[in-house]
Formats: structure tokens, C-alpha cells, sequence
């Protein structure tokens, strides 16, 4: 499977008599259904690893792009309408700032590590601490509550995995605690936010900006308001998206398809 | 009026320093500029009225490293065009098309390795970058291996192993041009430039031609010569495979008030004779 299709439900499934195994491309196992595929003996793997490094690279891009106005400013640079670049155009600092990042696994961690080369002050929030060797490694204070990330962060980090506990976890009330100065980036899945809140919170200055490599649905319908706000940075689900890895990406799916005909130990299976 | 002047705090190279201004003001003491690069300046005209010069190195160079790193990444994984596509009313496009370049684990070769060069080394050893550095010194083993840095005395090595060169040199007569024809062709087909320094240092009809034949894979500029960019039809302008950015280095609101701090501090040190923190010399 790449970028979510085809569509699993009963009636493909049900076509598929022989169907062994579902190869995932990609971490997020969110849009399949887990317990049904299960109850039809169809086995599934995903490539939980190797997309960490890229997705924490473009949280970093995004966070960067969006503190010193990149995409504004390349648009200036070569507007023919630019006649000068004013001396009043400014931008936010990253180093040193504060970083929240909400859901510290594999990617968030490796986040913490580039932001310290910045020498950000680090808090995050998970459902547990992490070893406090792991803590002092990346200078990372633990917030139990989300509440005291988002009232301190200048820049709030989502990488979470998407489960009904996650869903909409940032929504009308986590925007309103944040800094009015805050930036949220979203490199985890469009429905971990309220897109409508999100939406209200950036066209009233509840929240100074947004960048997002996650919608949803995706991509939004061309209409959307997050498409025309000044203040909105949108990639289009890129997070894995090197030559690199998505070579890898498909040495580890066509492993995994591999074994699970042959009926051995399937490498990366999702239980 | 023009007696009363002691101290003149340029901004944006602005005032323009020429013989006539310098001479309309006999008790000119001190010019503070607000930024590291002096290259706007005659340093020797200046110092043969007795005018003592300033710049402001520690104020600049972290906003400037970080907008360095923030090029680098916006470049390797081509931000702007995957934005463009991303909010663009035409949705089709082919996933295989707008794949970008992996930053952590890549070879960056830093060319200019002072105050600024060294932060850039700093943030990019995050990203477990292996690290190559050219600069008229070498710098001492400590500081290498803090940030595993390997020093290339010879440019030319440096620009055929890097994924990315980071452009981060003052500009002087020596550093003119210095990235031309035949450096562009010592790097890597898939290798990204990114100028931070000064528009002057890298000959851009070269550029413009080695970023159109494939030479080499992609820049990103902060810097131009001149600034902006003329509109007509500048080649540079229309390739998709660049980014520039309006000398954004040091724009950041943190830092505007860190330059002015750092260029009182100069000027009034230099108006009570005192030893100036950043001082300037004409050599």
C-alpha cells in the first residue's frame, strides 16, 4: 500500500480469497482496520523505523520555514512587483526559544536531538516519561499535563500516532492556552487537530502561525481557508519523502511480502 | 548640526559614507554598522579622517546560522515548491516528482568557518551531518572535534564530497567570485549551494547556468548582487530548482535588538576612548 490506497474494507477483503499479507508504506497504520483484516487471516506490516529521521528533518524544516518567514519571503525575493526588501521585515528567532513537542517516540526524540543543536529549551508530553538518561540527553523537562507545554512553548510540536485518544487533541480550548505568539506544526495526522478551531485561532490571533505536513482529508478541497492564510505553511504529506528512504521503504515492504508468503516471521508486522 | 555629529549608527548601509560626508563632519568619531559585513565600507578612506568603525559580530552570527539551516532544509526538501503544489487550485502531481534530498546523515561542507560557520557546524551535527570545513586558518582540534569537523586545506575536496556547500565567507578581493565555473563543476550533480555570505562571492551567470544544465542539483540564496535581484527577466529568478530569500539572515526581532546593543556598546566605548568591544581596522 502507498499513500493509503487501495481502500481496505470487507468487501476488497472478501474479493481476495487468497490475500496473505498488506504491506503498509509508512509508520501510521491508522487508516486500516486492524481486528478486521485480522478476523479474514490477512497479516500486516508497516515501516515503523526507517521514516523517523526524514519526519524529524521536515518538523525542523517547517519550524524553521515558518519562524523566518520562508515561503513569504522567497515570494518577495522575486515578485516582479519588488522593488526593494524593506528594512521592518522580521522574522521569529528558533535558537533559543522554547520547544513543546507532544508525543515523544521515536520521531519526537530524534526532534529533541536537532532542536538542542539550536539550543532550544525542550518540555514535552506523553503518556510516559522517558528514562532520565534519555530526558538529560536532549535537556527534554517532562510536562505530565499538556496544559503547562502549551502555556510555555513558543513552538508546539505534534508527533503523535493517531488513536481515538488523540483525536482532535488540539482543538479550540489547547489553542487558547497556547502563546499568542505560539506556531503549532503538525507532522503527525490532520485529524490529531481541530482543523475548524485551528482555522478560527489563526484568522483571530489566537495562534500566530501554522505549518502543516498533515491535513485532512488530504488534500484539503481547494477552497479550504487553511490554503489562503498568510500565516500557513501546507507540504503536501512529504515527511518520508526522500530517495533515500522511500527506496528503503520498499526493500522493507517487499521483505515483509516476502515472508509472509512463505509463511516465516514476518519483519515489521503490526499485531 | 553637522559639528554636533560624533557617532554616525549605519543601518542598512545607510548612510552612504563618501568623502564629502566624512569631510562635512569634522568631529565624526565612531561608525557603528549594523551587521558583521564591512565589504559596503572604504575602510581606509574612513580611518584616514580618524573615524574609529565597528561592526557587530556576536549579535548576528546565531539568527544567522540558524536562517543558514533553514535554507539548507527548505532546499533539500524543496519547501517552496511542495508548498506551491500544496495550496495550488491545480492538484495534480505525481508523488514520484517531489521527492527531496536526506539531510541527516549527508556530508556538508562548510566554506568559511568563522563565528558563524562554526554555529552552522553546531546545529548541523544534530542532524548527524558529516561535517567538511575550508577556511584560511584551521581551527584548533578541540573545536574540530566538538563538532567532528574534517578540515579540507584544499577547496576543491571539500566541494566534490559535499552534499551541500554552505557559502559562509566575509566578502574581500580573495573571496570574489570565489564559488565560479569551475568550482560549480567540482560539485556533486545532486549537491546544493546555499550562499549566506555575500552575493559578490559566487559568480552568478555561472550559477544560473550550472543550476539550468544539471551541474549541480539545487541552490538556496540569501544573497544576491545587487539586492534584489533585477526584475527583468533575471535567470536566476525563474528556475525552480532556487530559493532566495530577502537577506533574512539577521532579521529577526531577537537580533535587531541584540545589533543595537552591540553597536552602543562600541560607540560609546569609543567616544569615552575606552578599547572598543568589535572594532574594526583598515588592513
Amino acid at each position: 500500500m502507498w499513500y493509503h490506497k487501495p481502500v481496505v474494507n470487507k468487501e476488497l477483503l472478501q474479493s481476495l480469497p487468497n490475500l496473505r499479507i498488506v504491506a503498509s508504506s509508512g509508520v501510521g497504520v491508522d487508516h486500516l482496520d486492524l481486528n478486521l483484516l485480522s478476523s479474514f487471516g490477512v497479516k500486516v506490516s508497516n515501516t515503523p523505523f526507517i521514516v523517523s529521521t526524514d519526519t524529524a528533518d521536515l518538523g525542523m524544516a517547517l519550524m524553521l520555514a515558518s519562524s523566518r518567514r520562508l515561503v513569504e519571503g522567497h515570494e518577495m525575493a522575486v515578485s516582479p512587483d519588488t522593488e526593494y526588501f524593506p528594512a521592518d521585515w522580521l522574522g521569529a528567532e528558533v535558537s533559543g526559544a522554547t520547544l513543546g513537542i507532544v508525543g515523544m517516540g521515536t520521531i519526537g526524540y530524534k526532534v529533541a536531538e536537532r532542536a538542542k543543536g539550536f539550543e532550544m529549551k525542550i518540555l514535552y508530553h506523553n503518556r510516559s516519561q522517558r528514562k532520565k538518561e534519555e530526558e538529560n540527553a536532549v535537556g527534554a523537562v517532562y510536562c505530565k499535563k499538556i496544559d503547562d507545554l502549551l502555556q510555555q512553548s513558543d513552538f508546539v510540536l505534534l508527533t503523535v500516532n493517531l488513536t481515538p485518544q488523540t483525536h482532535k487533541l488540539i482543538g479550540k480550548r489547547e489553542l487558547e492556552l497556547m502563546k499568542p505568539t505560539a506556531t503549532l506544526i503538525n507532522i503527525s495526522r490532520g485529524l490529531v487537530v481541530d482543523q475548524d478551531a485551528l482555522v478560527e485561532a489563526l484568522q483571530n490571533k489566537v495562534i500566530k502561525a501554522a505549518a502543516l505536513d498533515v491535513t485532512y482529508p488530504e488534500p484539503l478541497p481547494r477552497d479550504h481557508p487553511l490554503l489562503k492564510l498568510k500565516n500557513v505553511i501546507i507540504t503536501p504529506h512529504i515527511g518520508s519523502a526522500t530517495k533515500k528512504t522511500r527506496r528503503i521503504m520498499m526493500e522493507e515492504m517487499t521483505e515483509s511480502i516476502q515472508a509472509g508468503l512463505a509463511g516465516l516471521p514476518i519483519p515489521h508486522e503490526v499485531l | 548640526l553637522s559639528k554636533k555629529v560624533q557617532a554616525i549608527y549605519m543601518w542598512w548601509h545607510r548612510p552612504v559614507i563618501d568623502r564629502e560626508l566624512l569631510q562635512s563632519l569634522p568631529n565624526l568619531k565612531v561608525i557603528a554598522n549594523s551587521g558583521v559585513g564591512m565589504d559596503h565600507l572604504d575602510l581606509k578612506l574612513i580611518s584616514s579622517f580618524g573615524v574609529k568603525m565597528a561592526n557587530v559580530p556576536r549579535a548576528v552570527s546565531t539568527s544567522t546560522a540558524d536562517a543558514g539551516m533553514a535554507l539548507l532544509l527548505a532546499s533539500a526538501r524543496r519547501l517552496v515548491e511542495v508548498h506551491h503544489i500544496a495550496i495550488s487550485s491545480n492538484v495534480d502531481y505525481c508523488e514520484a516528482d517531489i521527492l527531496g534530498v536526506k539531510v541527516s546523515g549527508a556530508t556538508l561542507g562548510i566554506v568559511g568557518m568563522g563565528r558563524i560557520g562554526y554555529k552552522i557546524a553546531l546545529r548541523a551535527k544534530a542532524f548527524e551531518m558529516k561535517i567538511l570545513y575550508h577556511n584560511r586558518t584551521r581551527r584548533k582540534a578541540q573545536e574540530e572535534q566538538a563538532v567532528g569537523a574534517t578540515y579540507c586545506e584544499k577547496i576543491d575536496s571539500l566541494l566534490q564530497q559535499s552534499d551541500f556547500v554552505m557559502v559562509v565567507v566575509s566578502l574581500t578581493p580573495q573571496t570574489r567570485n570565489l564559488i565560479g565555473k569551475r568550482e560549480l563543476e567540482l560539485m556533486k550533480p545532486t549537491a546544493i549551494l546555499i550562499n549566506i555570505s555575500r552575493g559578490a562571492v559566487v559568480d552568478q551567470e555561472a550559477l544560473a547556468m550550472a543550476l539550468q544544465t544539471g551541474v549541480i542539483g539545487a541552490a538556496a540564496l540569501d544573497v544576491t548582487c545587487p539586492e534584489p535581484l533585477p526584475r527583468l527577466d533575471h535567470p536566476l529568478l525563474k528556475l525552480k530548482n532556487v530559493i532566495i530569500t530577502p537577506h533574512l539572515g539577521i532579521k529577526t526581532d531577537k537580533t535587531n535588538y541584540m545589533i543595537t546593543e552591540e553597536a552602543v556598546e562600541n560607540i560609546l566605548a569609543a567616544l569615552n576612548g575606552l578599547p572598543m568591544p568589535s572594532e574594526v581596522l583598515p588592513s
